[in-house]
């Protein structure tokens, strides 16, 4: 194959494949993918949280059971009320921290 | 300063003696002193070794990978103040040190980790406009010619060995599937919205990543990666949209596009 038949095809494969990009890409811009968040209290599992665990210990990683109703991760947004937690009065994740019930 | 020399030496080799001339305020003795201060040294960069090799660290066990980071701390101290990129040469190290070789794909997994913390701190970049690449479809003839501008943080890296599906398995809490080691895979590995992403693509695909950040136009980079490997430009260029590490297009024939 010459370069320049070479270049011709794939002049031609670079527009399709381009074009088809666009709009595959196009579609889950504005859905699920660029989402906006929340802080989702009582949601995370052992050590899995975002951040705020407890006095002395604030930061990602570092809540000690699961569920723990003073630590919290980021959900995808209006999905925090909705998620189960069984430590929750609710029996849900809230947006602010809670004291777990026993 | 030879006394400095001395002092570095000796803080990581503890069958060094202790530097001469060392005296303690409280009358205390100083070998056992600089004991402690040797020992913090080497414990606190072994543990920013395992802070950046965790899937590492969990395949080998905690006792082997503890001599492994020792014997790396100790051969490779920091050469930069910035302890948060330290591990730059430890996949090579692990290579060639013969201490793992039990786990053929451990140096591979280690550069996976390694491309995870340098995206993970590599600069900002402004995604390009997608409108912007519509108007440049508007002239698809020149499309060949045209030269991607990526995303800082993106990275591509093939392995002989399964170690995209072995760090996935690491992750999350899914239970892993059964993964063979012996697969060849590839990865990007990207920072979008502030995460990490390690995604699964193929040889071609890493090698047109490789094409492009060597300065090749966009047709060269997808004759290159589609030379005798699985490559999909398609399924390439869908990604660098989707997860926006396509930050700019040079068109040598028209202008700069932001």
């Amino acid at each position: 194959m010459t370069t320049t038949a070479n270049q011709t095809v794939t002049a031609a494969a670079l527009a399709l494949a381009l074009g088809t990009a666009l709009t595959i890409a196009a579609v889950p811009a504005g859905a699920a993918e660029n989402g906006a968040k929340e802080k989702c209290y009582g949601v995370a599992l052992k050590g899995k949280n975002d951040c705020a665990a407890g006095p002395g210990t604030s930061c990602a990683g570092t809540s000690t059971k699961d569920y723990q109703g003073s630590a919290w991760k980021l959900v995808p947004k209006d999905s925090c009320v909705t998620t189960a937690s069984p430590t929750s009065p609710t029996g849900h994740g809230q947006l602010a921290a809670f004291k777990d019930k026993s | 300063m030879s006394g400095q020399t001395d002092w570095c030496a000796a803080l990581l080799d503890p069958a060094r003696t202790v530097p001469a001339g060392l005296v303690t305020w409280n009358g205390s003795d100083p070998v056992q002193r600089f004991a402690v201060y040797r020992n913090n040294v080497t414990v606190s960069l072994m543990g920013a070794i395992a802070d950046t090799f965790p899937v590492c660290q969990a395949l080998l066990g905690a006792a082997r990978f503890r001599a492994l980071a020792r014997a790396f701390v100790r051969d490779q101290p920091p050469r930069s103040p910035v302890l948060a990129r330290y591990g730059a040469g430890f996949a090579d190290f692990v290579a060639a040190s013969h201490l793992a070789d039990d786990w053929p794909c451990l140096p591979d997994l280690a550069r996976l980790e390694l491309a995870c913390l340098d995206a993970l701190h590599a600069g900002d970049a402004e995604p390009m406009d997608p409108a912007t690449l519509a108007a440049v479809m508007a002239g698809p003839e020149r499309l060949p010619a045209l030269r991607l501008r990526l995303h800082p943080s993106l990275a591509a890296l093939d392995s002989r060995y399964a170690v995209v599906s072995i760090w996935a398995a690491h992750q999350g809490d899914e239970t892993p599937a059964n993964i063979d080691p012996d697969v060849p895979e590839s990865a990007w590995v990207l920072r979008h919205d502030r995460s990490v992403r390690v995604l699964p693509m193929a040889v071609g695909d890493v090698r047109f990543i490789a094409a492009l950040r060597h300065g090749l136009t966009l047709g060269e980079a997808a004759a290159l990666a589609a030379d005798g490997a699985d490559f999909d430009l398609t399924r390439c260029l869908t990604v660098l949209l989707r997860e926006q590490v396509l930050t700019g297009i040079h068109d040598p024939d028209l202008r700069i596009h932001p």
